[in-house]
């Protein structure tokens, strides 16, 4: 399993959204195995705008990612008895890594009590714990500023 | 991006910002320093990311650190940010196609 860290491919998309009174509203990022990170956050709260980045990652990010995900452990769950996706949003996880592949569809986690109180506390936990790295990646993605020109993407 | 971000992985659970300010600050003025928790364990989580003004403090801070100890742990020093894509031993234009590959694979 170690060697699946270091090479082959590696993608990893990771989505969270819902569709209400805002219209829909979403951040989803992309890890490519070319090392483009691509980020959009859509919301239609108040003005219409929807900010998209996208940076090259080197392989030395590309291959700490890997890391953090395989210690996880993410990739032996399944999501067969997590919570289906509802009104109050969706989240989808979809991570490639070497010969393993992983698509999980589930709701919004709102705290630990979800967690605790779902069919799979253990799988879910862990799923949990690994979308927090969302703010990690925001937080590197605040060293960017926004690609204005792409604007226009909004409407796909 | 303005300044210049290094990558520093394997950096000691324990570690604190003090830690890399001390090992990082001497190649230039540290302009920002994200040292992320682990929520669940509360201990780092075992990278750092370090921004420099100037190319040159970023490049000495790579080439000096690169593979040295922190902490009793050997660290690495990588760029963050690169301008392209790396080539590596997949080269795709159609990600799909690779995913929907991977499942059949998979049986």
């Amino acid at each position: 399993m170690a060697a699946e860290e270091d090479s082959g491919e590696f993608y990893l998309r990771y989505y969270v959204g819902h569709k209400g009174k805002f219209g829909h509203e979403f951040l989803e990022f992309e890890f490519r195995p070319d090392g483009k990170l691509r980020y959009a956050n859509n919301s239609n709260y108040k003005n219409d705008t929807m900010i998209r980045k996208e940076v090259f990652l080197t392989p030395a990010v590309l291959k700490e990612c890997r890391r953090i995900i395989t210690e996880s452990e993410i990739m032996k769950e399944d999501d067969n008895n997590w919570p289906e996706p509802d009104r109050v949003g969706r989240q989808e996880l979809e991570i490639v890594m070497g010969n393993e592949h992983i698509s999980f569809t589930t709701s919004k986690i709102g705290s630990l009590v979800d967690v605790q109180s779902s069919k799979d506390p253990e799988g879910l936990r862990i799923f949990y714990y690994l979308v927090q790295v969302r703010f990690e990646v925001l937080c590197i993605l605040s060293y960017l500023t926004p690609l204005q020109d792409q604007a226009y993407l909004k409407n796909e | 991006i303005e300044g210049w971000i290094i990558l520093v992985s394997g950096v000691h659970e324990e570690a604190q910002e003090d830690d890399l300010h001390n090992a990082f600050g001497e190649f230039g003025e540290i302009k920002n320093l994200h040292l992320n928790l682990d929520r669940r364990t509360g201990f780092v989580k075992g990278y750092a990311l370090i921004e420099y003004e100037k190319f040159e403090e970023a490049k000495n801070a790579i080439s000096t650190m690169d593979g040295t100890e922190l902490l009793t742990q050997t660290i690495n020093v990588d760029w963050a940010f690169s301008n392209g894509p790396s080539t590596g031993a997949f080269k795709r234009k159609n990600l799909r196609f690779v995913s929907i590959n991977m499942l059949l694979s998979l049986g």
